[in-house]
């Protein structure tokens, strides 16, 4: 006992040991072993052979492209039209949510808890071509008559946005909430109008959340790739399906794992940007 | 208007109906919008939980046809559910008891001491939160093939730890950050060691954000796809029966599933609230 | 209740409770830790499997079988052949219809097979061709004949084929018929040609198979290039330039393993490349649905259960003799609609459904036979051939 007395320092580092021990083996060290496997190449059948098989990364930019670019535009609309839907969505609970705040947030959170596939797939069944809401937006016009929703962009997008709402609204939320009222009262004894005291007083306050909310809407959705296997077609297929299909069917181990860093280092990019502008105290909570 | 040495009524501004209306539309637009918005939050659940006491004639759920509620009565009917179910189970509790410990031990030493190495802690609890699945899932599966690990049930129990820890971290943390030192202090000045202290005065303060962080774990690891996907090897689990079956034809048993974990949840979720706020009705967070 | 201030006069250092808990964190991790010392080495290469047949023959408790989807008949939920399996001989059956093409069976299974792992199955049922390269590397293991006395039933035409000329390692489950399912009233009249698949007329509606030996395959045969044997590529790149443009044009819905049934099903798509039985399987869904093969041929194979590395031999061999019984097969067919390897099938299933007896996709007659073709092996396994054809169904 008195040992730890007298080295006091020694306490966080024993906290910390077997949780960051765990994450170490099982998150860092793997990044590692894929960083290792991108740059292998062989198939099943020749067995693996590591040899600084760069070509994996050139092969991913030219053939894989289309898949990449197609991946950071849905997950960007998607990101888009989550920040759409989510502002005014939480502006209203934060601000005129009074007793029902919780409930009501408890409504957005709420979707989360049905497992994501079953969610999408209730999406296959809410957007199929002989169903309600085609056949809405065909007499409305928004499709054509032999069109389609599903099997289309526009639905892979329309899931993304969907299945990761929570992640724009939450942030926004706790960023919004948390913004003095008082300043909002200051604004209007000022004479400012609504929309000028929300352009120029909670707009600009709720920027972290929107940048927080962002980041980590959009991330997760770029390397997103079930929506685009359940309500999309091989034409909207997204760089996660492709690494996907080469980990686990093709068992092309090394062109996988080189198109994973890839993806990774543009979210890494993204995250220290992240960083950069809130600080890494901010983060994580 | 002359100066009146009595205050005077400001005249009343003649207002048109059209402004009146506008108003009114102004000043519920908003409520609108928040209503349409959780409708579309709720909607894919309704299906979900509707189609559940769906009759189909066929092996596909998608249109109604009668309703029933014998998939409510006999909910593992379908061969390999009941095995998924369960095996979900199982990784789901392993997986939070250790995140939770190993998580809740990290967030002490976070909130708690200066140390070096702060930073990169927090960094990499950061990121496996926001990584996209599909690498984190990825890199591990390099990991055990490298190591040529058999992939299964205790691979999967580890992908789930490892991304569930950072979870625990934020919640807990932030359930530590708004914690009273002064509570320890005065057990301490009482007698009490620092065992002791932490046991009976600590842990039972903080132990509604262990309590959340727990929940998050668990439900993050029964829904988690991805990197269970990449891990699995042949081993089912729940999220990954409903991949396999939606190709085909998801039987309704799985949406009675869904329905009963999502219920479950909703249940845990309203119970934390409440605790909390019986705790403290001044509506904390 | 013990004094509360008991624990004071005896507690635990904190060091000792912190040594605890980084011991607690290490140990659960540790069977995990143990479980990846237990390998060790580079991924793939290859492990012979000397196919040892320890012959204790002891029927096991369970056996896990992997099957593709509408392949058992079934009732309700559950398959009454399987439940007669498991009420005579006591096994209990966890049959899992996880199969959906043998690109994404091979890609789950290569790796612990290649280290000679279980994979937790007793029986897989890939197609000919994969249960041939399963057995060149060594990760099936031969059958135990002596469980099998109703192997005679086996038709003598599937009796010898090339990669296992006496049937030591695989027996047929099923043969099956490649050509178009459609719903006649959507597509507006009957389909006779592949080529009817790529009419403007159906664009989106359409869903193609992601194997190259059924889709290539047919538009090979349209193109009157035989595919059984060598395969010219420049007629391959051809079909391949067809069907891709064919899909960025959107003509194409998609390309599916198994799962072009549920577009089907629901009226998502119209028209598609199908397998025989699964028509049938579907018809509660749609009742208009319809197969046909094309006048230029369709496209056949052997669906061959096999035992994987860690299978229990015995009892697996015990399932596959029992479905060798014309009895019992004919049952199946009756749900599946499928074409049974087993001699003396039709004459059962005559006893139990005498429309069925006479269904030429069930019991094809010799002119429909000479109508089906086998994909050659050699073009699957032709890594040249599986790049242009991933390349087309990856989009």
């Amino acid at each position: 006992m008195s040992f730890l007395h007298r080295h006091r320092w020694l306490t966080p580092y024993l906290l910390l040991a077997p949780g960051i021990a765990f994450l170490l083996v099982f998150f860092v060290v793997p990044l590692g072993f894929l960083g290792h496997t991108s740059l292998r190449e062989g198939t099943v059948q020749t067995g693996y052979v590591f040899n600084w098989a760069w070509d994996n990364y050139s092969k991913a930019f030219s053939e894989y492209q289309e898949q990449f670019l197609r991946s950071l535009q849905y997950a960007g609309i998607s990101t888009v039209l989550a920040l759409l839907i989510s502002y005014p969505l939480t502006y209203w609970i934060a601000f005129r949510g009074g007793r029902w705040k919780n409930l009501l947030l408890l409504c957005i959170i709420a979707p989360f808890f049905v497992t994501y596939l079953i969610r999408t797939l209730a999406w296959q069944n809410i957007l199929s071509d002989d169903g309600f809401v085609v056949s809405v937006l065909q007499t409305l016009g928004l499709v054509p008559d032999d069109g389609r929703i599903l099997a289309t962009s526009t639905a892979v997008i329309a899931g993304i946005t969907y299945n990761f709402l929570p992640f724009m609204a939450l942030p926004l939320y706790v960023s919004l909430e948390q913004i003095d009222k008082s300043l909002i009262e200051a604004a209007k004894d000022l004479y400012a109008s609504s929309t000028k005291t929300f352009l120029r007083v909670t707009l600009p306050l709720s920027a972290p959340g929107v940048i927080a909310g962002t980041l980590l809407t959009f991330i997760p959705a770029a390397g997103d790739f079930i929506n685009a296997e359940l309500l999309g077609t091989p034409n909207q297929s997204m760089i996660g399906n492709v690494i996907q299909s080469k980990f686990l069917v093709l068992t092309d181990y090394g062109q996988a794992a080189a198109l994973s860093v890839i993806l990774m280092a543009v979210i890494l990019v993204l995250i220290v940007v992240y960083t950069r502008v809130l600080g890494t105290e901010r983060m994580a909570g | 208007m002359t100066a009146a040495a009595e205050p005077q009524a400001l005249p009343r501004r003649r207002v048109s109906p059209l402004t009146r209306a506008w108003a009114f539309v102004r000043r519920h637009t908003l409520t609108v919008f928040g209503v349409l918005a959780l409708v579309y939050l709720m909607l894919p659940i309704a299906v979900v939980i509707a189609f559940s006491f769906n009759d189909p004639a066929g092996t596909f759920n998608y249109t109604w046809e009668g309703f029933t509620t014998k998939h409510w009565t006999n909910p593992f009917g379908p061969i390999g559910l009941g095995d998924a179910v369960e095996a979900s189970i199982k990784v789901a509790l392993l997986a939070t008891i250790v995140s939770v410990i190993l998580g809740t031990l990290i967030a002490l030493a976070l909130v708690r001491y200066h140390f070096r190495g702060r930073g990169a802690t927090n960094l990499l609890i950061f990121i496996p939160l926001t990584a996209p699945e599909i690498v984190l899932g990825a890199s591990l599966l390099t990991l055990f093939l490298y190591l040529g690990t058999a992939l299964g049930f205790w691979t999967i129990v580890i992908a789930h730890i490892m991304f569930c820890i950072s979870f625990v971290v934020v919640t807990v943390r932030a359930r530590l950050v708004g914690f009273d030192r002064h509570v320890e202090e005065a057990a301490m000045d009482l007698g009490a060691n620092e065992f002791v202290t932490f046991f009976r005065i600590t842990l039972p303060l903080i132990a509604p954000g262990i309590l959340a962080g727990g929940l998050l774990a668990f439900s993050l690891s029964i829904d988690d796809f991805v990197i269970t996907n990449f891990n699995a090897g042949t081993t089912i689990t729940f999220p990954l029966y409903v991949w396999g079956a939606a190709k085909l034809g998801v039987p309704p048993e799985v949406n009675v599933i869904g329905t009963m974990i999502f219920g479950i949840a909703i249940l845990l979720m309203l119970a934390n609230t409440l605790l909390q706020w019986r705790r403290n009705p001044k509506g904390a967070a | 209740m013990k004094d509360p201030f008991e624990r004071m006069n005896h507690p635990m250092t904190r060091q000792q409770l912190l040594r605890r808990a980084a011991a607690g964190g290490f140990t659960l991790s540790l069977p995990g830790l143990l479980a990846a010392c237990g390998g060790g080495g580079a991924i793939g290469g290859q492990q012979a499997n000397t196919g040892a047949t320890t012959v204790e023959q002891v029927l096991a408790d369970e056996i896990t079988v992997s099957n593709w989807c509408c392949y058992m008949d079934k009732k309700s939920g559950r398959y009454p052949t399987i439940d007669q399996f498991t009420e005579q001989t006591g096994v209990k059956v966890k049959y899992l219809e996880d199969i959906d093409s043998n690109e994404q069976l091979f890609g789950k299974i290569q790796a612990p097979l290649s280290r000679g792992q279980s994979i937790d199955r007793d029986i897989i049922v890939p197609t000919a061709w994969l249960a041939a390269r399963l057995k060149r590397l060594g990760y099936v293991q031969k059958l135990d004949q002596s469980a099998i006395p109703n192997k005679v039933n086996l038709e003598d035409s599937l009796a010898h084929p090339a990669w296992d000329p006496n049937r030591e390692y695989g027996l047929p489950w099923q043969t099956y018929i490649t050509g178009v399912g459609y719903d006649p009233d959507k597509v507006g009249g009957e389909i006779t040609s592949v080529e009817q698949l790529l009419d403007p007329a159906l664009k989106g509606k359409v869903t193609l198979l992601n194997s190259m030996e059924d889709t290539a395959g047919l538009f090979l045969l349209e193109m009157g290039v035989d595919p059984t044997g060598e395969i010219d590529p420049a007629a391959f790149d051809e079909v391949c330039a067809k069907l891709k443009q064919a899909f960025d044009d959107g003509q194409i819905r998609q390309f599916t393993g198994n799962a072009y049934t549920g577009p089907l099903a629901k009226g998502d798509s119209w028209a598609a490349i199908a397998w025989s039985g699964d028509i049938n399987y579907l018809k509660p869904d749609n009742p208009n649905l319809t197969f046909a093969i094309p006048d230029a041929g369709g496209m056949t194979s052997v669906d061959t259960m096999v035992i994987p590395t860690g299978g229990d031999v015995y009892t697996a061999s015990t399932y596959m003799n029992y479905y060798y019984d014309p009895k019992v097969m004919a049952q199946v067919e009756a749900g599946i609609f499928y074409i049974s390897p087993v001699k003396g099938t039709r004459e059962e299933v005559a006893k139990i459904d005498p429309e069925l007896a006479e269904n030429p996709l069930v019991f094809p007659p010799p002119e429909v036979r000479d109508n089906l073709y086998e994909f050659s092996a050699e073009a699957i396994e032709d890594p040249d051939f599986q790049e242009k054809w991933q390349a087309v169904i990856l989009g």
